[in-house]
């Protein structure tokens, strides 16, 4: 070897600078070929010009018919919200009882929950279909929250009670040694601990809920479709509208990466799947 | 003590909601491949095998969607499809997120800076990723077209999304890129967890990086690989919202996954009873996935 | 780390010793190769291996933490440096059972280190250790997690090893009778410079200065400041004949075994009981004299009752004095 073991080292350096780089650049051209097509005029789409001059007109269009994405940002934020609100709550519960109390068919029952997240959409949603056709309440908001529970809840719990599983035991059994109930341990004690980890909790379900598209797609038509499904509706005949499509795209991500961006330091906490203890 | 009758209460309504929510549309599912359901048809469903009328010599009758599904080109088709991509995409996926945690698991500005990048392509929507990759892959002013042109002319006038096989190349392309940076992050939380000592005792010993990684490394990586393995097979398997956007299954049904295909018989055809049956097909290969998952993850308390 | 230099001698047990943080553990580290200096060269032998890596630097070490292969079992734990430096597999068998026999291992060869106790584990990182015969020893801190029985049963162990072995070894520690009982000289160390460098006896019997004079010895040193005059060391209450120096500002150092318990009146200087110990070999009595506190061991049949009064006689060969701006040690 000619090369001493510091230029070789300095050599490998610049080789994983490089490839982290590219990474990096990998990672961030589908969502810049969205972002940028959002600010384009149609022609210097179809024209794929480098330099172009940016336009805020698709916007303009996509909130007027017959887009009206507007209601669409509206039932999106309200199914995700609603299913948020519901699930938080019941899953800390749930969690806490996992993971503090040792329960009858505790193992049964957790590993039931978590199995229901393994299977494929499809099978779920064709018994809602109908049903929610019978009793009438096909393209609700409703109807898309209730679906959306079931992939929901079970991804809070398990998610929460990995983070409740690594707060220490100490101050709660301090606090029950000290006279406190168990319910006002719950709230006055485990809770603020566990605030971070059930935020997070709380954000991530509301992405997965956002971007969820299979459920939205069956269930809803009109009144009740969500932005992912309402890309559905640039297909014109002529072709897809490009412009459109990527500007309602930024409507989709942009909050996303802001609430994702929030979650980041806690994120990989909960997140080894479990498989580290 | 109170906290026999609580711990109890506190599950309950969020069993009572996973059970309502995932657990009877399963059991209605099942139900329902045994029976012809053609919504096109009749508002109601029927059942396939009857006593009184097709005796128990005929309750064959009973599996005619499950029969039917195994004489269905296009359903094994469709299995074939899904077996491919699943492979490519864990494969890649795997290998990928594993030498890019190892490549960003070091501190330092600038490899921090990069890792918060890791967490966007999880954030984005499934189906707006299929829309973006989409919109790269157009044979006259997609971005692949440009980069082809500059790079790989012999590439640059391939129609991606007109090409079987490299339209499925395209819908594995967009998972990998999906899925490779999430798990990332988790693998760099499992090699957070390898024992520094025994790293810097096999590089006194003798041994050089590479056989470190091989030797202390790994070994200390697998479980955390095995879990990344078996829960990216499981998505791999229920992948559908790329797929819609991407291709719609095409050209032709080259891309078309089982979930896909489910999706079709079901709400293209509107053949529940037989959208159920192909479903629980797939559901067999979940449960083993999931029974594995299990025992890797629980066995270990 | 500031600025150190250092020989050690060909065969040299020699340890770094010092409280947390002042640069032992990183100074054995960059002799490892696995930090680097900043600045000046690491030789060893006539080879300088500023640029080389770990493997190549023919050194061996023994971790706090043990650090063994946790996927491993106890015999290829003990094998892997052999298997990775190529040694041939016929050798292997019998350097491993040899090396296991010497540190008392050769039936727990099928374990794995989660099976085994923590003094077993280290016992494991020491066959490790010495089963390719290395040009360097590098232990850090390796019997700190041990429990205090085992701690020192093995320190009889490794001295012995040492000796049997002949293989030059840096050790480091923060206790500091683990430095005396192993070491052919030591380096004490202080906010990453050395204190001084010397074998343990005239460590002890000699310090150089004030931080090697108080960090040494259990119990420490009492230490008094003071001034001196015309050979009186000068202090609120009390003067005691101390033998040399010029007029200045001093600081007294003198061993507790040093200091004599008497009855109030024959004294240097009296004071009340604060507290006392009975160790069993002895029985350690300390002092409250003005603001200081003195420390005086006495015979084990020695009793006395808190707060009582008693005196207290300095022996004058013993009595260190150092300047107490330079903390130097004063000489005669």
């Amino acid at each position: 070897m000619s090369m001493s073991n510091r230029s070789r080292k300095k050599l490998l350096d610049f080789l994983q600078f490089l490839v982290i780089l590219l990474a990096a650049i990998i990672i961030l051209v589908p969502i810049y070929w969205i972002v940028s097509g959002a600010f384009k005029q149609q022609v210097d789409i179809f024209q794929l010009k480098l330099l172009f001059t940016p336009t805020l007109d698709n916007f303009k269009i996509i909130f007027k018919s017959p887009y009206n994405l507007f209601d669409k940002l509206v039932n999106s934020t309200l199914v995700a919200l609603s299913t948020v609100m519901i699930t938080i709550p019941l899953a800390t519960l749930a969690a806490y009882s996992f993971s503090r109390f040792r329960m009858k068919a505790e193992k049964v029952m957790f590993v039931t929950i978590l199995a229901t997240q393994f299977v494929p959409a499809v099978v779920i949603v064709l018994p809602f279909f109908i049903l929610f056709r019978d009793i009438g309440i096909l393209d609700t908001r409703l109807a898309l929250v209730l679906v959306n529970l079931s992939l929901i809840m079970p991804f809070a719990i398990w998610m929460i009670k990995g983070f409740i599983d690594g707060i220490p035991l100490d101050t709660e059994e301090a606090a029950l040694v000290d006279g406190s109930g168990r319910i006002q341990v719950v709230l006055n004690v485990v809770i603020p601990m566990a605030l971070p980890g059930v935020i997070t909790a709380g954000i991530f379900c509301f992405i997965l809920a956002w971007n969820e598209f299979l459920f939205a797609l069956i269930i809803t038509t009109n009144k009740a479709v969500t932005l992912p499904v309402g890309l559905s509706l640039f297909h014109a005949e002529e072709g897809v509208l490009w412009h459109l499509i990527s500007a309602a795209g930024i409507m989709i991500m942009l909050p996303m990466f802001v609430l994702a961006t929030l979650i980041q330091k806690h994120f990989v906490q909960g997140m080894t799947m479990g498989a580290v203890r | 003590m109170r906290d026999r009758y609580l711990k109890y209460l506190f599950v309950m309504p969020a069993v009572l909601v996973v059970f309502t929510a995932a657990i009877w549309p399963l059991i209605q599912s099942f139900y329902m491949s045994f029976r012809e359901w053609k919504l096109s048809r009749s508002r109601f469903s029927r059942p396939l095998w009857e006593y009184e009328y097709d005796g128990w010599e005929n309750i064959s009758y009973l599996f005619e969607n499950y029969l039917r599904a195994f004489e269905d080109d296009a359903m094994w088709n469709a299995v074939r499809v899904t077996s491919t991509f699943t492979v490519a995409s864990v494969v890649f996926t795997i290998g990928l997120a594993l030498a890019l945690a190892l490549l960003l698991a070091p501190g330092g500005r600038f490899r921090f800076t990069v890792r918060t990048l890791l967490i966007l392509p999880f954030a984005m929507s499934p189906a707006l990723i299929g829309v973006s990759w989409r919109f790269m892959f157009q044979p006259d002013f997609g971005l692949f077209k440009a980069f082809f042109d500059v790079l790989i002319p012999p590439l640059a006038d391939a129609d991606w999304l007109g090409d079987p096989t490299l339209a499925l190349i395209a819908v594995t392309g967009s998972d990998v890129w999906h899925w490779t940076p999430y798990l990332t992050l988790v693998f760099i939380g499992g090699l957070a967890n390898v024992p520094r000592d025994a790293q810097e005792a096999a590089m006194i010993d003798g041994a050089p990086a590479w056989m470190v990684f091989r030797d202390v490394t790994l070994p200390s990586m697998l479980p955390v690989l095995a879990v990344g393995v078996i829960l990216k097979t499981i998505f791999s398997l229920k992948m559908f919202d790329q797929v819609f956007m991407l291709t719609n299954g095409g050209p032709g049904n080259a891309t078309q996954t089982l979930a896909h295909f489910i999706y079709f018989q079901g709400f293209k055809y509107y053949d529940m009873g037989y959208a159920s049956a192909v479903s629980y097909l797939l559901v067999i290969p979940m449960f083993g996935l999931t029974w594995l998952y299990m025992r890797l993850v629980f066995l270990k308390k | 780390m500031n600025d150190i230099s250092l020989s050690i001698h060909d065969q040299e047990f020699l340890v770094l010793l010092g409280p947390s943080g002042c640069g032992k553990t990183t100074t054995m580290r960059m002799v490892a190769g696995l930090e680097e200096p900043s600045m000046g060269d690491i030789f060893i032998g006539s080879k300088k291996v500023n640029d080389e890596l770990p493997k190549d630097r023919d050194v061996a070490m023994v971790f706090q933490n043990y650090g063994l292969y946790p996927h491993m079992s106890v015999y290829e734990n003990i094998r892997y440096p052999l298997k990775v430096r190529k040694v041939p597999k016929s050798e292997h068998e019998h350097l491993v059972r040899k090396t296991a026999v010497k540190v008392e291992l050769g039936n727990l060869l099928n374990r794995r280190p989660r099976e085994l106790s923590g003094g077993q584990r280290q016992r494991v990182a020491l066959a490790r250790a010495i089963v390719r015969a290395p040009t360097v020893f590098l232990m850090d801190e390796p019997l700190s997690n041990l429990d205090a029985k085992l701690r020192v049963n093995m320190r009889a162990e490794l001295k012995h090893l040492q000796h049997e072995l002949r293989i030059t070894t840096i050790y480091v520690t923060h206790d500091q009778i683990e430095a005396m009982t192993l070491a052919d000289r030591v380096a004490v160390m202080d906010n990453g410079i050395i204190s001084q460098l010397d074998t343990p006896e005239r460590i002890y019997n000699d310090p150089d200065n004030l931080f090697v004079a108080g960090f040494i010895g259990s119990p420490s040193m009492n230490l008094l400041e003071g001034s001196m005059e015309d050979g009186k060391f000068l202090h609120s209450g009390f003067s005691v004949k101390a033998g040399f120096g010029s007029n200045q500002d001093v600081t007294l150092g003198i061993r507790p075994e040093d200091l004599e318990l008497t009855s109030a009146e024959n004294t240097d200087c009296s004071g009340r009981v604060y507290s006392f110990e009975l160790t069993g070999e002895s029985t350690l009595v300390t002092v409250q004299l003005a603001d200081d506190r003195l420390t005086i061991r006495g015979p084990n049949e020695y009793r006395v009752a808190i707060d009582e009064t008693v005196g207290i006689r300095f022996n004058p060969e013993k009595c260190y004095l150092f300047d107490s701006e330079s903390k130097q040690r004063i000489r005669s």
